[in-house]
């Protein structure tokens, strides 16, 4: 009975030995994997920037402390173009110098160029969501409107 | 006596070294599985909310674009021309308005903040006179999603665009 009882216990524990180390292999594993950003599955989404057609965006670039991107102007009117922001959802969001008030022809292309970007995890070779919001009105129409225009640039830092 | 419990214990070993090899070629299906699904759906949801939001900006563009358009053409086929068209607005649309009778203005909803869609009219439009204060009219029932007909009729020197 004693025999039976140390053999039983003893699988038991080589049961449990055996699957406790497994385990902790596994958490190490997912831990380390974690850590080297295998699980962050945002960066296989493509790189991309999203404005109303009427704003259509041509083309981005994200360097180390500038944003830069080219919208086409398809309103079909001349605009002024009153004020500019760039953000995003950081706890202390990003901060750029932004360009300031020009006017837009009708059918033609601008670089914005949004400067001295600092905070908000903005940092090379990281994945980042900005915010662009835009203010404009139209020449032509008497009261002058401003509206408001927001996009989205989904990128990478480059690192230089 | 002995000997046969051995021979017994040997069995037990080998049938439980058979079920835990089981259980982890199950584990391992499982982990297989849900390390595929997982970052597909992921991926397949966040591809398929860009392709949302481009779809709706694509209809917008055509309500707008058809809304002007028709009002356009009917003011140059003279006081007194009617037309009814049917339009789709979609999901997002707040609301509309007609600022100094030459822009038609979309309130939009996306998930990156809201945004005003303008649309530029070459002839002057307006709507129902309770909707107007001052230069800017309002369409109430272009902000509900659905369905809508538009009534765009050329009146003395504008087109009163209403939704009936």
């Amino acid at each position: 009975m004693l025999v039976k009882n140390s053999i039983k216990s003893q699988a038991a524990l080589e049961f449990l030995t055996t699957y406790a180390w497994a385990f902790v292999i596994i958490g190490i594993t997912i831990a380390a994997l974690y850590s080297f950003g295998i699980f962050d599955f945002s960066k296989y989404l493509p790189q991309k920037c999203i404005f109303p057609s009427q704003f259509k965006c041509l083309d981005f670039s994200l360097k180390p402390t500038e944003v830069k991107v080219k919208l086409s102007n398809n309103l079909g009117e001349d605009i002024t173009i009153t004020s500019l922001q760039i953000t995003n959802d950081a706890v202390t969001p990003i901060s750029c110098t932004a360009p300031a008030s020009f006017d837009w022809m009708h059918a033609t292309e601008k670089d914005i160029i949004f400067t001295g970007c600092s905070g908000g995890g903005y940092i090379p070779d990281v994945r980042v969501e900005l915010k662009i919001s835009m203010s404009y009105f139209a020449i032509n129409t008497p009261s002058r409107p401003i509206h408001l225009v927001n996009g989205k640039i989904n990128g990478k830092v480059l690192s230089s | 006596m002995v000997k046969s419990y051995l021979a017994k214990d040997r069995c037990l070993r080998l049938a439980g070294s058979h079920l835990s090899q089981s259980s982890m070629e199950y584990l391992l299906v499982v982990a297989l599985t849900l390390a595929i699904i997982v970052p597909t759906t992921y991926l397949f949801y966040s591809y398929s909310k860009e392709s949302s939001q481009e779809i709706t900006d694509a209809q917008i563009s055509k309500l707008g674009r058809s809304i002007v358009d028709t009002a356009e053409s009917i003011f140059y086929s003279g006081q007194g021309s009617k037309t009814v068209i049917d339009l789709n607005i979609p999901d997002g649309v707040d609301s509309a308005l007609i600022i100094d009778g030459r822009e038609l203005v979309l309130n939009i909803t996306t998930n990156f903040g809201t945004s005003e869609i303008v649309f530029f009219s070459s002839v002057n439009m307006t709507t129902t006179s309770s909707n107007c204060i001052a230069n800017i009219c309002r369409l109430p029932e272009i902000g509900a999603p659905g369905i809508q007909k538009v009534k765009i009729e050329a009146i003395s020197n504008s087109v009163k665009i209403e939704v009936i």
